[in-house]
């Protein structure tokens, strides 16, 4: 113990002494652990951890796909899925859900500030389908999923903490939703989130088959729970599809069901994203490692005669191995040390400013598994290397290594060649990692570039739901939003304001089919497809969406006056060729029924999902003559739009103070939102390149000026026999290019190999883009020359007739 | 070929200047076999370094083949290091990571000498001091004698004019320091004017002539007047 305490004390001012060596091994330790831990811990909560429900595993989600049509993965009709729900023998259970969005306005002690709420309508059989108990009260009843009875709510947890302030006795009590009370049967234990997150309530679907209006619609996502095979499932619901189709021509032509596995329905999306993070993370911490390594072994030389020496004074082997064993050990930890808060810190922002389509990135937190597995990689390497001088100098001659001070010989030919080795392999990874972040910055940046067809710069957008509150009937609606938009319009600092029911990048929303008037009329199933907006006549100046034939929609245009519509441009070049959209009639398949309208006027495609999707089709419909239950404002701005928040809000409020407002924020942030997940995946893997390229611009720097002090002798030897400073510099700077050379030669053919599986992340950019390997070569190439740089001054500057006296 | 007039070499110390040679004044003739004697921290081995134009930092006038070293760059310097003259260290001094033909092409390498006529250069140097069996050996794989032959190889691979050896038997027993003295003596035979530092009285008597030199002064032996004061 007593030898342990003074190898401590010892190991400790050893480290001080070099706080160089030191500082950089510590950091590079903690920055390899840090990025490591906290990206597998992300992998392992969202890829690999099981769904927080019994038997996960056997869980579906089931859609639909029309092939004639290319549609996929759309929601289900009620009729199918009660059938489904009747028929089939391999699904054990299927429970059915719609989002939707509810609006809050009474607790139970009365009148609460109003709030539009993310909400999932359900059947009651989703509860036990999942395993899933209440943490307070009960699940719903099957008599309370009846149509006309399902005034019953779930709360979320956070929705409960928030607005109820946790509390304990809400089940059976009373709140306010769409202006209609509802008894709370209970809340939902933290994070519970099937497919959707961030829902606040769950609300009984009460499907009613009678219902003709709407049990043929396609609004539901089903989640089953299988008995047998994936396969078995499949196979059984495509006959039952099959069966469907003869049943019900009408609303069945060319639909089947399409069955996946939950867990892959939630993960499959970022699943290749993760990985190729976590992959840049391993480069990192083995990057991390490795210069580590190289650090130790180029100290460890320096201290052969040290060594030696200890062991003239009597230490043994094993004393000198544990005075090595305890220094590694100690900058070990303490590089873990630092690693845990860089980890924690990084966790901590990857859950605030992770996107929202990871699932399950609130639930990260630091995996203490995880975290021991980088430290036990970084404490092998420590150890190995730390101890290796050690092992190698007590097994060396006392006279060799006092006398040369443990310099030249076979061994330090050998030394040299695995640092050499290192070092390339270091350059290598980073060749790869930069690469990888070079070619996700490229598709980034086009992604950037992609016009949506409005300008997003300087716009405000509200959302205004109306559903079930004192504006929800149509009439109301209509004079309400007419109201609004002519109060906002009027504000100081307004240059235009408009309103639609589902904002561009937002998602695809409603959608129709239809049929041009007076062409050879379609078998319904293979009717195209349209996104339905319904617009106040501002809109299309307002976002700046350029008018390219006819007219825009305008005050004339009433719920009296004769239908007309609007068409972008994707619609009028696909349907008329030649132009002449303008004047040409459409028949819309709309729940109410078939509307058939002129179309006025063609205006520029927007980006209706994603920037990088295609342009769909869209049909502009006057408010007036298709009044949807929600309206997001969109008001052009003279000043920073969030200058205007309140002032909207106010105007709003002084027709309803009861109307709950939602979502206010500027069109910039819904266009960034819409880039979350590519921007996420950039930033992450451009910041490990970073790091990966300062790991590699330290690594060449250290191995290069270790291998200076290492050749001095040899360098004044070389000026004895005629060596100009420039080919002094030459020998240096060499040594770091081919050091250079064999890395990204190697990191080419790594990234050449692993970019392949980055195809599905990448814009506009090939995953073998030349540009992007021969600019990262390049750069490598600099790193390399410029960190031999400094080290060849050095060389140039030293005076033979020392460099010649040195040992 | 060499005249060293009033040189002076000095450090700066707190204390004032601290003299390592005073008012040399010395002249060796081509082909002469000059010998440069005196005990530890005389001045000997910084003589030879301002000989061989590794050291820069001195005042005086320094005469070399006709050019007025004290006159040129650094760089010029190197370049009459290159072309006239050739080193042998006593610890020897070959590079540990390349072979003997490695370190014999060495001294070619920064000549500028084609890699084909480098090549048939070394082979004539490894056959003339019959070291052909070592050309792929490490400095470390040879003996001491063997490692000193190799260095004087390297020496006069580039044909110099002048070969300045520090102790070259320092290291070496005496039949192996015999035999080098004696290929120094060929050397010098054959033209090549040879200034040696040296312990060795035995060694001494292979040259013609002793500079003695004491506390950074020529003491005797410098053919242009003795001991100035």
């Amino acid at each position: 113990m007593h030898f342990f305490w003074l190898d401590l004390r010892y190991g400790a001012r050893m480290l001080a002494k070099a706080p160089a060596f030191t500082a950089v091994a510590l950091l590079t330790l903690a920055l390899g652990m840090g990025a490591a831990t906290a990206i597998f811990s992300v992998v392992d909560t969202v890829l690999l951890k099981p769904l927080p429900f019994r038997d996960a595993e056997r869980l579906l989600v089931i859609w639909e796909q029309n092939v004639s049509h290319h549609l996929d993965r759309t929601f289900v009709s009620p009729a199918d899925f009660l059938a489904w729900q009747r028929q089939s023998h391999a699904v054990e259970r299927m429970a059915a859900l719609q989002d939707t969005r509810i609006n809050l306005s009474g607790g139970p002690n009365g009148h609460m500030e109003p709030e539009e709420l993310k909400g999932e309508r359900v059947t009651a059989d989703l509860f036990p389908l999942l395993g899933v108990e209440p943490t307070v009260g009960r699940a719903f009843r099957p008599e309370e999923d009846r149509p006309g009875n399902t005034n019953f709510v779930l709360l979320s947890h956070s929705l409960w903490q928030r607005r109820f302030a946790g509390d304990p006795g809400i089940a059976g009590k009373t709140i306010r939703l769409r202006d209609h009370p509802y008894t709370v049967v209970g809340v939902l234990p933290p994070a519970f989130a099937v497919t959707e997150s961030g829902v606040d309530v769950f609300v009984p679907l009460g499907l009613n088959p009678a219902d003709a209006h709407t049990v043929n619609n396609r609004f539901l996502r089903v989640i089953a729970r299988r008995r047998g095979s994936l396969d078995q499932a499949r196979a059984e619901l495509d006959a039952l599809g099959a069966q469907l189709e003869r049943a019900q021509p009408a609303l069945n032509t060319g639909w089947r069901p399409e069955v996946f596995d939950l867990r892959e329905e939630l993960v499959g999306g970022v699943r290749r994203a993760l990985w190729v993070l976590m992959a840049a993370v391993g480069c990192l911490l083995l990057m991390a490692c490795v210069n580590v390594a190289n650090l130790l072994l180029a100290r460890g030389a320096t201290r052969a005669r040290e060594i030696a020496l200890r062991s003239a004074l009597g230490a043994g082997r094993g004393r000198i191995v544990a005075q090595f064993l305890t220094e590694s050990v100690l900058l070990a930890l303490g590089g873990a040390a630092l690693g845990w808060l860089l980890a924690a810190g990084a966790i901590y922002l990857l859950v605030h400013a992770g996107p929202a389509s990871v699932p399950r990135l609130a639930q990260v937190a630091i995996d203490l598994r995880l975290f021991g597995f980088t430290l036990a990689i970084s404490l092998a390497t420590e150890i190995l290397f730390g101890m290796a001088p050690a092992m190698q100098g007590a097994r060396s001659p006392l006279s060799v290594a006092l006398n040369e001070g443990g310099r030249g010989g076979s061994a330090g030919r050998a030394g040299r060649r695995i640092r050499n080795t290192l070092v390339s392999t270091e350059v290598a990874l980073a060749v790869v990692v930069l690469i990888a972040a070079g070619l996700l910055m490229r598709s980034f940046i086009r992604l950037r570039g992609v016009d949506p067809g409005f300008r997003p710069a300087g716009m405000l957008t509200v959302r205004v739901p109306l559903a079930g509150g004192h504006n929800g009937a149509t009439d109301r609606r209509i004079a309400f939003f007419r109201d609004v938009t002519d109060r906002v319009g009027a504000l100081p600092g307004v240059r235009g304001v408009g309103a639609v029911n589902a904002l561009p990048l937002t998602g695809l929303d409603v959608g129709a089919t239809f049929a041009v008037v007076g062409r050879p009329a379609m078998d319904q199933a293979m009717r195209p497809v349209a996104l339905s907006r319904s617009i106040t006549p501002g809109y299309f100046g307002a976002m700046g969406i350029p008018l390219l034939a006819g007219r825009a929609l305008g005050d004339s245009d009433t719920a009296q006056s004769a239908p007309v519509v609007v068409v972008n441009q994707t619609l009028a070049r696909d349907f008329w060729p030649r132009g002449g959209a303008v004047g040409g009639r459409l028949a819309v398949d709309l729940a109410a029924g078939t509307r058939v309208a002129e179309i006025v006027g063609v205006v520029g495609d927007t980006k209706a999902e994603s920037v990088d999707s295609a342009d769909w089709p869209t049909i502009y419909s006057p408010y007036p003559q298709l009044p949807s239950t929600a309206l997001t404002l969109t008001v052009r701005t003279a000043g920073p739009p969030l200058g205007l928040a309140s002032a909207v809000t106010r105007e709003v409020h002084r027709l309803d103070p009861e109307q709950p407002v939602a979502d206010v924020r500027p069109m910039e942030e819904v266009v960034n939102l819409a880039m979350a997940g590519a921007r996420f995946n950039t930033v992450l893997l451009v910041s490990f390149a970073g790091v990966a390229f300062l790991l590699a611009a330290v690594g060449i720097y250290g191995v290069i000026s270790y291998d200076v002090s290492q050749r001095t002798n040899e360098i004044g030897i070389r000026m004895a026999l005629g060596a100009q400073p420039v080919d002094v510099r030459r020998l240096i700077m060499g040594q770091g290019a081919r050091l250079a050379v064999y890395g990204i030669g190697a990191g080419l053919l790594g990234a050449g190999l692993v970019t392949r599986f980055m195809r599905t992340m990448l814009f506009g950019v090939d995953p073998a883009d030349a540009w992007t390997y021969a600019a990262i070569s390049v750069l490598l190439a600099l790193v390399a020359l410029g960190a031999s740089f400094v080290p060849s001054r050095r060389a140039m500057a030293l005076d033979p007739v020392t460099a010649l006296r040195h040992e | 070929m060499i005249i060293l007039r009033n040189l002076e070499k000095f450090y700066e110390g707190g204390y004032g200047r601290s003299y390592v040679l005073r008012r040399v004044n010395v002249e060796i003739k081509d082909g002469e076999f000059v010998t440069i004697m005196g005990p530890s921290g005389a001045g000997k081995s910084t003589l030879l370094s301002i000989l061989g134009m590794l050291d820069g930092a001195w005042t005086g006038e320094f005469e070399f083949v006709g050019h007025m070293v004290h006159r040129l760059k650094p760089k010029e310097r190197v370049e009459l290091n290159k072309k006239y003259i050739g080193f042998v260290f006593q610890s020897y001094h070959l590079i540990d990571n390349l072979t003997v033909y490695e370190n014999l092409d060495i001294p070619l390498s920064y000549r500028n000498v084609k890699s084909s006529e480098r090549a048939s250069m070394v082979c004539d140097t490894l056959d003339r001091f019959h070291i052909v069996g070592k050309r792929d050996l490490y400095p470390s794989q040879l003996s001491g004698g063997q490692q000193q032959l190799v260095a004087v190889a390297r020496a006069v691979i580039a044909h110099p004019q002048l070969i300045l050896a520090d102790e070259p038997t320092g290291n070496l027993h005496s039949s192996q320091g015999k035999e080098i003295m004696e290929l120094f003596k060929k050397l010098n035979g054959e033209g090549t004017t040879i200034v040696q530092v040296t312990h060795s009285a035995e060694n001494a008597a292979y040259g013609d002539r002793v500079i003695q030199l004491a506390d950074g002064w020529v003491v005797s032996g410098a053919s242009v007047g003795d001991r100035q004061d």
